[in-house]
């Protein structure tokens, strides 16, 4: 019997030898004699709106690679990526969401959650909230509402640096070394965002409180941000607007009497000039710019809305 | 010498039944407690790797070996729910890495271990086909699953009802295999990986559904109150996810607060680890505990018992043993006689005596061999066994 234990034992102990691999000091001093080599690696980013990539490139410089993969003309806020484009997103460093309901595509995705930033989180507190929220409900738990967040945050200057802060942070947490020139990017940044912050905050006041419409409900952040006196139609600029458009509009005006339409983009002429003639409003471009502009840049694409405002005559 | 062996073997060949009597409880003689220290070093080795390779699991408060077990092989015994906002609460500590882990469903036995990406590279788990989870209600397995399952990428899997006579509860969700993983020799080779979103959905937490301000939804609508459509039984709810109904998909109330079986924490430090552990020693609602401890502790139970059943099989073995001895003595005097007449046409007493030694000595020897086969399978097979008895 000991005999026989002894052999059993014996074999047991050459098949665990034989399972096992290196022990993990071996690893340890293999790991040791392998030259250090740092390489230097461009970090990847994605985003989901172009405002965002727009900021990340000008905070990150060369050190980073940033990737919008929405196509053009397409609203990144009802875009749906493919498999193969979530997969894209899940290689990369770091994923640059906007937050506020922006992304609804994300919470049907699997993204690694310690590569998202929320680059509105820190003001949630400040989110504005639509108030034509659809409430649905059925089964057993009953009514559930399905709020509506406005999400082109952006649009006020101040929520922008906002969210171009929590890009610099997360860039410095994971670039060592590279917080100057972090720090220099997001100062030129903010210079921008405050100059243009500046020129309509001087328009708005000498709006004074005036009524302006809006095409659609994409600008509340910016209302809230200059107190302007807007009032929101559904119109899209590439639609002539339905007869119950025109009677919602015309009943809005019973009591908001506006001169100026903000569009997300040129109207056709038809509307355009039926507003004109009919209402008395004339209509004038803010372009959210939450896709890439087929020209220029973020800035330059906002340095034409402000130009656009400062343009209108004097009511 | 042949002849001698010869006459053994058809002595031993033509007792069979008494033959394979003494072979089996030498073998089990030699077997049991062999076999038994095989399984408990296995199963140490086991239960200590995969428990050291996870430093903190924070879930509800309540059995820490069934959160343990639930947590690192998948155990059917589901602990009691924490909630998603655990998982946020570690991750903003900035702590530690959180993972959510959300094991409670099953296809045909295999567990659905509902997860993030987080997860896969936490553990070193490799695809060996297909891509990783990207849409809601994809699915990864892991090797042995797909086995099991008889299941490859482009495949589906249906997730399993907790109860027959669970009509209102669970339904099946039917998902789209996307990626199989490389072997990795643990339970992850068992499991059906998905979002954790994913299995609220399969929970039914997440729904989708027609669009009811539609008209076409009209037949599932029983009241419009202003901005509130109210559904009736009719609504039509989809029990798979697909490019065309995704949209659809949404979840009710606030995601903190849905539930999970655990949160596996990865601290980067010891002090982190302290501080996380500090944290949560006082909570009224959730337990933080350390797998290795919780195993070591399991551990030793099991080497009590192990004590107990070897000193029992040891017992038992001398007595079959004794009997074994009795069984070749009285069959030694049994056949004096036999003896005799060998003796008398010639045989020589030591031809004699070494025709009866060999017939010891090969009940033995083929006993002590059938004990080592039977050591080597346990060796070879042990982790698997082990595996299926936890789960």
């Amino acid at each position: 019997m000991k005999t026989a234990s002894t052999v059993a034992a014996a074999i047991l102990a050459f098949g665990i030898a034989a399972c096992g691999g290196p022990s993990p000091e071996a690893e340890v001093e293999a790991n040791a004699e392998a030259p250090a080599v740092e390489v230097a690696e461009e970090m990847v980013l994605y985003t989901t709106n172009y405002p965002l990539a727009y900021f990340a490139e000008r905070i990150g410089g060369d050190r980073v690679r940033v990737e919008f993969p929405v196509p053009a003309g397409v609203d990144p806020a009802y875009w749906t990526p493919s498999p193969e484009e979530v997969s894209a997103y899940q290689g990369a460093d770091l994923i640059l969401l906007n937050g506020a309901g922006y992304e609804g595509w994300v919470a049907k995705t699997s993204l690694p959650e310690s590569k998202l930033v929320n680059t509105s989180s820190g003001f949630e507190d400040l989110y504005v909230v639509a108030e034509d929220a659809v409430v649905h409900t059925h089964g057993p738990e009953g009514e559930h509402e399905h709020e509506n967040v406005a999400f082109t945050t952006w649009l006020d200057p101040e929520l922008a640096i906002e969210q171009a802060r929590a890009i610099r942070d997360a860039l410095a947490e994971r670039l060592p070394g590279a917080e100057a020139d972090l720090q220099a990017g997001i100062e030129a940044l903010e210079a921008d965002l405050m100059a243009i912050d500046a020129r309509i905050e001087a328009w708005a006041t000498a709006l004074g409180g005036q009524a302006v419409l809006a095409s659609h409900p994409v600008y509340q952040y910016l209302a809230r941000r200059y107190e302007l006196n807007l009032r929101t139609v559904h119109f899209e600029p590439g639609e002539v607007p339905t007869p119950s458009g025109w009677r919602d509009l015309a009943a809005l005006m019973q009591g908001h009497a506006a001169d100026w339409m903000l569009w997300e983009a040129n109207p056709l002429d038809e509307t355009r000039q039926r507003l004109a003639s009919d209402y008395g409003v004339g209509s004038v471009v803010f372009a959210p710019t939450g896709n890439r502009p087929a020209s220029g840049d973020y800035m330059d694409a906002m340095r034409a809305n402000v130009a656009a405002l400062e343009a209108l005559p004097a009511s | 010498m042949t002849d001698t062996l010869y006459l053994a073997w058809r002595y031993l060949a033509f007792h069979r039944v008494k033959t394979a009597i003494l072979v089996a409880a030498i073998t089990l003689i030699v077997f049991l407690p062999v076999g038994l220290r095989v399984i408990v070093n296995q199963s140490s080795r086991q239960l200590t790797a995969r428990a050291e390779a996870t430093p903190l699991v924070i879930g509800a408060k309540g059995s820490p070996t069934e959160l343990t077990l639930n947590t690192l092989y998948f155990s059917s015994d589901v602990p009691a729910r924490t909630t998603y906002a655990v998982a946020s609460e570690v991750t903003a500590t900035d702590l530690a890495r959180a993972i959510p882990m959300y094991v409670r469903f099953r296809v045909q036995g295999q567990p659905i271990v509902g997860t993030t990406l987080e997860y896969f590279e936490f553990r070193g788990l490799e695809l060996a086909a297909g891509r990783q989870i990207a849409v809601l209600g994809e699915a990864v397995l892991g090797s042995r699953a797909a086995e099991m399952l008889g299941v490859g990428p482009g495949d589906y899997v249906v997730s399993s009802p907790e109860s027959v006579f669970d009509i209102a509860g669970v339904y099946p969700l039917r998902m789209p295999v996307v990626g199989v993983l490389d072997f990795s020799d643990s339970a992850d080779d068992d499991a059906v990986f998905v979002d954790v979103k994913t299995a609220w959905v399969i929970e039914g937490l997440g729904h989708g559904h027609q669009d009811l301000s539609r008209p076409e939804a009209a037949a599932g609508v029983l009241r419009r109150e202003g901005n509130v459509v109210v559904g009736n039984a009719a609504v039509m709810q989809f029990n798979e996810i697909t490019p065309d109904n995704i949209d659809s998909f949404h979840f009710h109330g606030d995601l903190s607060g849905f539930p999970l079986t655990a949160v596996v924490v990865v601290p980067p430090d010891q002090r982190s680890s302290a501080l996380l552990q500090g944290r949560y020693q006082t909570s009224e609602t959730n337990q933080v505990v350390s797998p290795s401890e919780v195993m070591d502790k399991l551990l030793g139970t099991i080497l009590t018992v192990e004590k107990f059943v070897i000193a029992g099989a040891v017992t038992v073995g001398m007595a079959t043993l004794a009997t074994a001895f009795l069984v070749f003595a009285l069959s030694l005097r049994l056949r004096r006689r036999e003896r005799e007449t060998l003796f008398k046409i010639g045989g020589s007493r030591t031809a004699v005596a070494t025709v009866m030694a060999s017939e010891i000595v090969a009940v033995l020897a083929v006993g002590v061999l059938s004990a080592l086969v039977l050591t080597f399978l346990t060796q070879r097979y042990g982790d698997v066994i082990i595996r299926a008895l936890i789960r």
